[in-house]
């Protein structure tokens, strides 16, 4: 047991200073979250175009201004209709003169071509009018609506979504290339040769191997939880230990598949086309940027007993708070990976060479 | 060398028994590739204290009878003792007691020197202090090095280095020179012998015939898996070749017809000269220069030498060293 800690320290020191590798397993998860945060962004406030005369100093305009829903951009009638027409602005809002008058006629003129996102704008800009003309009137209110969030839903951004989904596709690469081509690596380049005529035990330096990933892949966990949640605001639920355990199970499932491929492979180059064939269908379908059930009914079929597409599913489940371990929607996704772990392993085993 | 107490304190009879008692014995040991026999009931003894070499052209299954006696490679039949221990047995147990340098020794590139010996030297219950292994290797200089920095001559003294962590009885060598420069090679030969100032063993192969003239207690020669034979290189070349070679340019010409000269034994034509063999110098001299007077041929480059284990390997493998 000495030696697995032994060699398990100096193998943390060596993928510590190996930056090159730190930075590639940190990179990816990192850069899909920040450009589809930046992305989820843009829909978080209603742009709308301001026509109004010169010299007009309109309440209203000066309400709607300070409320953070609405982000106002005064400009010209003429480009104000073009923007709409683009996209570019949810809807234009034209003040007439006489805006000291009541009743005034606000028009608003709003893109039809996203029928959910115009009636979005209309609702929001209409609801927020009858709001200012209830607080004008000085009366105060006869009904009153008292929201709140049922428990356990909540309004969830692109990020929220793809967060767990990004922990699951870094699970993947950090085992499936750990093992898969760096063991293969160190077999080819004599390193387990050497190990084998030393008191260490073959179980032992594969016990150390393993660790090492494990610890690297439940740093980087941290580290893109850590960074998604406090700079990129995203709302997730963060029940630790269930995560540990779904973490750790998926490590284990692509861990043994990476054991397969150092098994089959002679070469580290050989591990490379292996081990994309392996993860790119994965990473595309199984419901890390789209939900699996999205995909044509047929292939959703297949994909639902992919490796990857249990490990995001229960990870999804658990942060987005909808699930506990003990939920059926959960327990077929634990038991996918058990099942994933128990056959890559046994075939790991029958095809592992030290040679 | 530390030396187990019971060495020391035997009686005179124990004594004996262990100075009998081979440091390394190959017994019978063979492995089959498909068809191939690599290595075939191959037997092989080492005395304690030697340096031993097995020599042999590639392919020989020099290295597959090394892999076997460090218990890299399972063999199909035969027995592997070091000192009284079965080695295919007990691998835990040997491998306490021998170090090995493989001919690729690979080591994490991102580790430094001393953490390197540090490392192989915490697998162990007992070690040697990793500062002086890196004096004595003259590694002091790149000690905080990463392994990445280091040249070819400073790898295979780390990898020594590493062989001999464990404080071993027994030290392989898988080819230690390949690839050096002469005077790294000559630092080896020095690093070696102190080895065996100490008291250890060490067994090694060799693709230089001066490297095991210089360095070798005993030496087999090997070839197609078997020892064809071994024994001290004076031995050896008493046994093959007692007499002396007198060489001639080949450009003279000397072909099969000369082998009638009196005295001369055998003629090999080799690419850099036809050496004549024989037992009796004068007597064969005397015939060459009356068959250059008939011939009308000019004995160019003509020089007498003693038989060398270059040559000893060429007789028995037919082969030279390098092929």
């Amino acid at each position: 047991m000495k030696g697995i800690w032994t060699l398990f320290s100096a193998l943390i020191r060596v993928t510590v200073r190996n930056r090159q590798g730190l930075f590639w397993t940190l990179f990816f998860p990192v850069v899909l979250m920040v450009v589809f945060s930046f992305l989820g962004n843009s829909t978080s406030h209603i742009n709308i175009a301001l026509v109004e005369p010169r010299g007009t100093e309109s309440p209203v305009v000066t309400i709607l201004q300070k409320s953070p829903g609405f982000a106002l951009h005064p400009m010209s009638r003429a480009r104000a209709l073009a923007e709409v027409r683009a996209g570019q602005m949810d809807a234009a809002l034209f003040v007439p003169k006489s805006a000291t008058t009541a009743p005034t006629t606000l028009t608003l003129r709003y893109n039809n071509a996203n029928i959910i996102a115009g009636q979005e704008t209309v609702g929001s800009v209409t609801a927020f009018i009858a709001q200012i003309n209830v607080a004008l009137s000085g009366r105060p209110p006869a009904y009153r609506v008292a929201a709140a969030p049922m428990a356990r839903s909540r309004a969830s951004t692109y990020l929220d979504f793809l967060l767990p989904g990004v922990l699951a596709l870094m699970v993947m690469q950090n085992s499936l290339f750990g093992i898969g081509s760096g063991l293969t690596r160190w077999k080819e380049k004599g390193i387990l040769r050497r190990f084998r005529v030393t008191p260490l035990k073959p179980v032992e330096f594969l016990g150390a191997t393993v660790l090492n990933y494990i610890a690297v892949g439940l740093a980087t966990s941290a580290i893109i939880i850590g960074l998604a949640t406090a700079l990129l605001h995203a709302t997730v639920v963060l029940p630790l230990l269930a995560l540990l355990l779904v973490l750790l199970l998926g490590m284990a499932c692509f861990l043994a598949i990476g054991f397969i491929v150092a098994g089959v492979a002679k070469t580290q180059e050989a591990t490379i086309p292996i081990v994309n064939l392996i993860s790119f269908p994965m990473m595309f379908l199984s419901g890390i940027f789209f939900p699996v059930s999205s995909l044509p009914k047929t292939l959703a079929h297949i994909v639902h007993y992919f490796p990857l597409t249990y490990v995001a599913g229960a990870l999804r489940g658990l942060m987005s708070g909808q699930l506990t371990l003990a939920a059926p929607a959960m327990r077929t996704d634990l038991l996918g990976m058990v099942a994933w772990v128990a056959i890559a392993g046994f075939v790991a085993a029958r095809v592992w060479r030290w040679e | 060398m530390a030396l187990p107490d019971d060495r020391r304190t035997g009686t005179m009879a124990e004594m004996g028994e262990y100075m009998h008692q081979a440091a390394l014995r190959l017994e019978n040991l063979t492995k089959r590739y498909g068809a191939l026999l690599a290595v075939d009931h191959l037997n092989l003894e080492v005395p304690p204290g030697q340096i031993f070499s097995l020599l042999g052209p590639n392919g020989a299954g020099k290295t597959t009878t090394l892999e076997m006696t460090e218990g890299l490679r399972p063999p199909d039949e035969g027995h592997v003792y070091l000192g009284d221990v079965d080695v295919i047995r007990h691998p835990a147990v040997a491998r306490l007691r021998f170090g090995v340098q493989l001919q690729t020794s690979a080591f994490f590139e991102l580790l430094t020197v001393r953490e390197t010996l540090e490392l192989f030297g915490n697998l162990y219950p007992n070690a040697l202090d990793v500062s002086v292994l890196i004096t004595r290797m003259g590694l002091d200089e790149k000690a905080a090095a990463r392994v990445e920095a280091l040249s070819g001559g400073q790898r295979q003294r780390l990898a020594l280095g590493v062989a001999l962590v464990n404080d071993p009885e027994v030290v392989f060598l898988d080819e230690p020179s390949a690839g050096l420069d002469p005077q790294a090679r000559r630092n080896l030969w020095d690093v070696i012998l102190g080895l065996k100032a100490e008291g250890r063993t060490v067994v090694l192969t060799t693709h230089y015939m001066d490297e095991a003239e210089v360095l070798s207690d005993g030496l087999a020669i090997m070839d197609h898996g078997r020892v064809l034979d071994a024994g001290t290189p004076r031995e050896l070349i008493a046994r093959h070749l007692p007499g002396a070679m007198i060489e001639v340019d080949p450009a003279v010409g000397i072909g099969s017809e000369a082998t009638g000269i009196p005295g001369v034994t055998s003629i090999e034509r080799r690419e850099e000269a036809t050496v004549l063999v024989t037992e009796r110098l004068e007597e064969a001299l005397v015939g060459l220069v009356a068959w250059a007077g008939r011939e009308r041929r000019e004995l160019r480059g003509l020089r007498t030498r003693s038989a060398t284990l270059e040559d000893v390997f060429l007789k028995l493998t037919g082969r030279s060293l390098r092929e």
